[in-house]
Formats: structure tokens, C-alpha cells, sequence
């Protein structure tokens, strides 16, 4: 959803700073086989155009300069002719990809910094419900993701990767993560040998990291009439799924007996089962299944401002040490006056603002935050 | 020394090229199955056939020389019955009987370099598909892109991934379930074989006995099951409900919703009229997308309701005790009409 408050000032200035950032950093370092992609972009007024392609770089940043768009998103497949509509594009493959946000978390410091604006007067409520203010408007979530926020997602990129690397066997060359410019990690596998892969069997590989249909008898619990049976499968308990859970268990290939005692001990089968639910989801990784399962998906751009946040869909080459609003946070310095909606504190570029509700003089960061996130609108004071 | 098929090989597995060398440089000709010394193979292949259409695997195995012949007469006369149900039925049941010779073969051969060189010559070179066999145990490993490849299209919960022994970019089987692994590729091949078949002249011997099989299985394969639904599933009603409300669906909610609908015979008009309380209802872009869905737009591929793992995976699943073992939600709450 769009958050910005339509009104022209605030659009002027985000399409201004936007535009010099365009302008200015005029190359797309992670963008590969230009010409094979499909590109699409939101505008300001929040219509969607799609189905462009470019032949390079300088076309792409001649479009983005000229147009200034909210969002720009690009297609991880590969077609023959991207500008075409869907099903004459020739497909040629895509990369996976991956997306985890700080919202699929349940973080209970998320209600700390969550506001709710309304999306007819731009009030900000304390409530999700109608808006006190002008009695008509619905409100909507924003929020301000704060350090917890991005050491939990950190932590499940992190769980991510051990899943890419250590069972998928995908090479580190041909992993790239990025911040998305908002409240979550993106991860682009260009990988060759799995670009083929189709919708059905990119499910497959989400419900691997969500932890999806585990099942008992894959760790050697059988049913058998109203009871159950244990028989460890031959090729082992000790690699992938298995091993993560036979490690909770407490177990390995020798272990029926103890097995058939934490068995019996949770209730038979249908008590087992539900333990392993519980299992496979606090050890899954809650990423997004439609963004992986999708191969003709258009997702956000390396490099591009992310117009829920003003933030840029950066690269991440270490993510222990990538601090969001430091390192994406890439608008211009020069200052602007602002009227926040409300009371909160921010730290950008290692810089921390306290508002008030009242008149500020801000740096054009904090301004394009603010105003992407619908808690600002800019002033025209001098 | 180079190891080489044997007889045996060729006797299990009739589809390979070098069955096919064996024709050419005995130099057969079709005519030959008129001879009366061949009927033995045309009955040996009508029993074959038969106990395949009753649903069984043809266990038995004879000399190469009439495997290999018996196999021909088998493709010449699912091609001259023309029926399609048959032509697929039998393509499965021929793909399971190399299933299980296969299976064996990997699993008791004990020369290793005679197992690679049938992995070699079935999956490789089928298939395109590396498989390493362990030399001491009956454990196979394939590469996870490979194993995706195959087990996506296979609704058994336990060929999902996460069921799976998964290191290191490597999926590890034991033997029957890497053969199974390749059971629709092996149908397809020997569909396609029969397919394929270029407009020859039928011995006549071959011909009368296609004749008398049309006419005894012919009437068997008329659709006859319809069924009505009785209730929707409980992702359906979710969907309803959502809809019913006046709010937003995800779009693969959508999709799911229409695609069910259709499914069931509902009209695109009856499709389009349940969208309409959706907030955001556009007339031109539901009608687009429902005709799409319902292949008269685009592609003209009518597309299939999402698989429950597919639901469940992507959150629009809302089982109850009555969604137990079905694959689709299509199969809950249907009652067949007699």
C-alpha cells in the first residue's frame, strides 16, 4: 500500500531527492543479463505499469531519471521477450529467491513502534480502528523496525543460509543478500543449475525452509493399527530435517528404543506428530512462500529507494555487521522543515532525531522516511 | 576391460538402444510376425497387455531374443488398438514392470561397475539424470535440482524434500525409491515410443488380434464417474467468508477460489458474480482473469486447482479431520451421481 498523504508538496519533494539519488548513482552493480528482464514500477499515485524491458543500464536510469517512480521491481526470470505479455515472453528460467520480513515474526517489541495511521485524513491513532480524528478513515500499520527487530531477522537470515549451504549445497558465489529497504532481507540465487526449476518444485524447496510437512515416519515412527511401529529408514536419520530433529530428540541411528519412549511419552502417534509440528516451525524460516514459489515474479530492485521507507534495497556482504539505517540509507543530507504526525525518536546514518509534533528542520533522509512511512508531512517554511 | 549389457539386460530392459541394434542386426522384418512360428510371441504379448490392463506388473521374463520381440508386438499393438486410455495404461504398467527389474538389479548386482553402467544407460542417458551408487550399500544420491525435478510432480507427502536424507546439495535413496524416482519419465518414454511409431503396415497377425482388444476394452474407458459437491472445503469457505465480508483476498487466494469454481462447473459468469463484493472489484479484470483461468484467454491452458500441500504451504489452508488424506480440495465433500 501506498502510506504517503497525496498531497503535492510531499510528492514533490520525495520525486526530487529520489530523482537526484537516480541521477546520482546512475549504476545497478548487481542487475545481470539486463536485457532478459522483465521491469516494472509503481507510481506515486500508486498505479502499477509493468512489462518494460531495457537493453541496458543507461535506457534503465534514462526511465527512472524522466519518470521518478515509488518502486521499482524487475523480473527474476530470464525471458526471451520481456516486454511481451506473460505468456509470449518466452521463459527462460529464474532465480530463486527468498524474503523474510520483520513482520512474520510475532516480535513482541513490534506493538513499541507500530503506529496507525489513517488513510483518508493522515491522523495517527494509538489504535487499529476507525480514526478518532476524522470518524471516516480506516487506519494503517507502519512501523519503525528498532534494533531487536533486526537482530531477530538477522538470526533467521542467518538460519536461512545454513539451509542454502549446508543441506541444498548452494555455493556462496552465487548467493547475494540484500537489505530491502524496509523491514526484511532479500536473497537472489542466480545459481544456473537451479534457474529451471519450476513453480511446483520451488515449493518444494519452501516448504524445506518454512519446515512444511515433516512427517514421522521420516524420522522412523510408523503408525500401526492404533498404535505405532519404530523403523529408522534406511538412508538415515543424521542429514537435512532429519537430523535437525533427531538432534531436538536427543537421538541417532541407534536410538529406537529411547525413540519409542519419547513416542509413548507424548501420547502416542498423534502426540508425537504434534510435537514435530511444533519442532518444524520454531526450526523453519518464515520466508515468504508466494515471492519463492512464483517464477515470473517482480521483485524489488538491487539498488533501487524502497518508497515504503526511503531506504535502498542494499547489498549485504557481511550481515552480522550491516546496520540498516546506516548503511541503506543513502538520500541527500541537504535540510528540510517537516511536521511529524507525532512523538518518536529515529536514529539514520548513526545520526538520532527526537521529534515533536511540531515544526523540524531535518536532513532530506529523515524527511523521505518520515513521509514514506506517513508519519510526516513537509512544510513549506523557510 | 569394458563391461557391456548382457543378454539379461536386454531381456529387462527392451527400450534401450542396444535392444534396438539387436533388431537391426538380425535384420527382422515386420512381415515375419505373419510366419506361424511367431504367434507364440503376439499371444505372449496380448497376455502381457491384458494383465496390464487388468492392472497387474507382467512379472515374467523369458530369453532376450522374445523379450525384446514381445515388447515390439506389445508397441505395434497399442498403437493399432488406438485408444488412448490404453496406450497410457500400458506405457504405466511397462514402466513399473522395468521398475521393479531395475530395483532388483540395483539392489543385489555385485558388480559395481555393472550397476554404473545400467545407471549410466537408464538415467544418464535417458534421463539426464547423474546418479552415484554407493559400492557397498544400496544408497543412490542425486543432486537436489534433480530430485526436485521428479518428486514435485508426485503428491505422496514423503517425496516433499524436507522428508528426504538432504547434504550437501544431495538427496540420498536407497534403491527403490531412486527407480521410482524415474517411474513417469520411463511411462513417458515408452509412450512416446508408441507415439512416435511411424505409419507402418500391421501384419496382419498383429492387426486381428488389435481388432478383437478394441472391441473387448473400447467400452471400458467411457468416463462414466461424475460427481456433485456436496460442501465446500473449509479453504473454500475461508475464501467465501473473506469475500462475504467485503474484504481483500490474497491473490492466490483468488486463484484458488476460481480455479475451484470452475472445477466444479460453476459458469465464468457464476465466478465473476462472487468477486464482486471484493473492495477493490474491477468488471474487465475479473472477467480477463476468470476466462484466463478457465483457458478461453492467453495461453488457452486451463489451469488446476492448487494441491493442498501447495495451500497449505502458502498459508490458505484451514484443514479439518474430513481434509485427511486428500490431495486436492476438489476431492472433499463429493459424492459420486450413479
Amino acid at each position: 500500500m501506498n502510506q504517503i498523504q497525496n498531497t503535492g508538496e510531499n510528492i514533490n519533494f520525495l520525486r526530487n531527492v529520489f530523482r537526484k539519488y537516480y541521477f546520482e548513482n546512475n549504476h545497478f552493480p548487481y542487475l545481470y543479463s539486463i536485457e532478459k528482464r522483465e521491469f516494472g514500477y509503481r507510481k506515486f499515485d500508486s498505479l502499477v505499469v509493468r512489462h518494460l524491458s531495457f537493453n541496458n543500464v543507461g535506457e534503465l536510469v534514462a526511465e527512472l531519471v524522466r519518470n521518478v517512480p515509488l518502486d521499482i521491481y524487475y523480473s527474476n526470470a530470464y525471458y526471451g521477450l520481456p516486454s511481451n505479455p506473460i505468456n509470449e515472453k518466452q521463459w527462460e528460467g529464474a532465480d530463486l529467491i527468498f524474503d523474510i520480513d520483520i513482520k512474520d515474526l510475532d516480535l513482541p517489541c513490534i506493538h513499541e513502534h507500530t503506529y496507525y495511521v489513517c488513510n483518508l485524513c493522515g491522523y495517527v491513532n494509538s489504535e487499529r480502528k476507525q480514526c478518532i480524528n476524522c470518524n471516516k478513515g480506516k487506519t494503517y500499520d507502519t512501523s519503525i523496525p528498532c534494533k531487536r527487530c533486526f537482530l531477530s531477522i538477522k538470526k533467521e537470515a542467518a538460519k536461512l543460509l545454513d539451509f542454502l549451504y549446508c543441506d541444498l549445497g548452494i555455493k556462496e558465489k552465487f548467493v547475494e543478500i540484500f537489505f530491502s529497504g524496509n523491514a526484511g532481507f532479500h536473497f537472489h540465487i542466480n545459481d544456473p543449475s537451479i534457474r529451471n526449476l519450476d513453480s511446483n518444485s520451488r515449493a518444494n524447496v519452501t516448504d524445506y525452509i518454512l519446515g512444511n510437512g515433516f512427517m514421522c515416519e521420516s524420522i522412523g515412527v510408523r503408525k500401526y493399527r492404533n498404535g505405532f511401529v519404530i523403523k529408522l529408514p534406511k538412508s538415515g536419520i543424521m542429514t537435512g530435517w532429519r537430523k535437525k530433529i533427531a538432534s531436538n530428540l536427543g537421538i541417532n541411528q541407534k536410538s529406537e528404543l529411547k525413540l519409542k519412549n519419547i513416542v509413548e511419552a507424548s501420547g502416542g502417534y498423534e502426540g508425537f506428530r504434534n510435537e514435530l509440528n511444533k519442532m518444524t516451525r520454531n526450526n523453519g524460516v518464515p520466508i515468504d512462500a508466494q515471492v519463492t514459489n512464483d517464477i515470473h515474479r517482480v521483485f524489488r530492485l538491487p539498488g533501487s529507494i524502497n518508497g515504503k521507507s526511503g531506504l535502498t534495497k542494499a547489498k549485504c556482504d557481511d550481515l552480522e555487521s550491516f546496520n540498516p539505517n546506516n548503511d541503506a540509507c543513502m538520500l541527500s543530507d541537504s535540510e528540510v522543515y517537516v511536521n511529524p504526525k507525532t512523538k518518536l525518536k529515529i536514529t539514520l546514518k548513526n545520526n538520532t532525531f527526537r521529534l515533536d509534533n511540531a515544526l523540524e528542520k531535518v536532513p532530506s533522509y529523515v524527511a523521505a522516511y518520515l513521509i514514506c512511512k506517513g508519519l510526516a508531512s513537509i512544510s513549506n517554511a523557510q | 576391460m569394458s563391461i557391456k549389457l548382457g543378454s539379461s539386460e536386454l531381456a529387462k530392459y527392451p527400450f534401450l538402444q542396444e535392444a534396438s541394434d539387436y533388431i537391426h542386426e538380425t535384420k527382422f522384418d515386420f512381415e515375419e510376425f505373419d510366419r506361424p512360428e511367431m504367434i507364440h510371441i503376439i499371444n505372449r504379448a496380448v497376455e502381457k497387455l491384458e494383465n496390464e490392463l487388468k492392472g497387474n506388473v507382467y512379472s515374467n521374463l523369458d530369453e532376450y531374443e522374445i523379450e525384446i520381440m514381445t515388447f515390439m508386438v506389445s508397441l505395434l499393438l497399442i498403437k493399432s488398438i488406438g485408444l488412448e486410455e490404453v496406450s497410457k495404461k500400458c506405457s504405466l504398467f511397462e514402466a513399473m514392470r522395468v521398475e521393479k527389474f531395475l530395483s532388483s538389479d540395483l539392489s543385489n548386482e555385485r558388480s559395481v561397475e555393472k550397476k554404473k553402467l545400467l545407471v549410466q544407460k537408464i538415467f544418464l542417458e535417458l534421463f539426464k539424470i547423474n546418479i552415484d551408487v554407493n559400492s557397498t550399500s544400496s544408497i543412490c544420491k542425486l543432486s537436489v535440482p534433480d530430485y526436485l525435478q521428479r518428486a514435485s510432480k508426485m503428491y505422496e507427502q514423503e517425496w516433499k524434500l524436507i522428508n528426504r536424507s538432504v547434504k550437501d546439495g544431495y538427496v540420498y535413496l536407497d534403491t527403490d525409491e531412486t527407480v521410482r524416482l524415474i517411474r513417469n519419465e520411463l511411462s513417458n518414454l515408452i509412450y512416446s515410443r508408441i507415439k512416435n511409431m511411424k505409419a507402418i503396415e500391421i501384419p496382419v497377425s498383429i492387426k486381428s488380434k488389435a481388432d478383437e482388444l478394441r472391441n473387448k476394452y473400447s467400452g471400458r474407458y467411457v468416463y462414466k464417474n461424475q460427481f456433485k459437491i456436496l460442501e465446500y472445503p473449509p479453504c473454500i469457505k475461508h475464501a467465501m467468508e473473506i469475500i462475504n465480508k467485503g474484504e481483500n483476498l490474497p491473490h492466490s487466494a483468488r486463484f484458488m477460489l476460481a480455479t475451484y469454481m470452475l472445477a466444479i462447473g460453476k459458469t465464468e459468469e457464476d465466478v465473476i458474480d462472487i468477486f464482486k463484493n471484493s473492495p477493490d472489484y474491477n468488471e474487465k479484470i475479473t472477467r480477463y482473469q476468470v476466462e484466463h483461468l478457465a483457458g478461453k484467454k492467453g495461453s488457452h491452458t486451463k489451469y488446476s486447482v492448487p494441491s493442498c500441500d501447495r495451500l497449505r504451504s502458502e498459508d490458505l489452508c484451514f484443514a479439518i479431520k474430513e481434509c485427511e488424506n486428500l490431495i486436492n480440495p476438489i476431492q472433499f465433500g463429493r459424492r459420486k451421481i450413479r
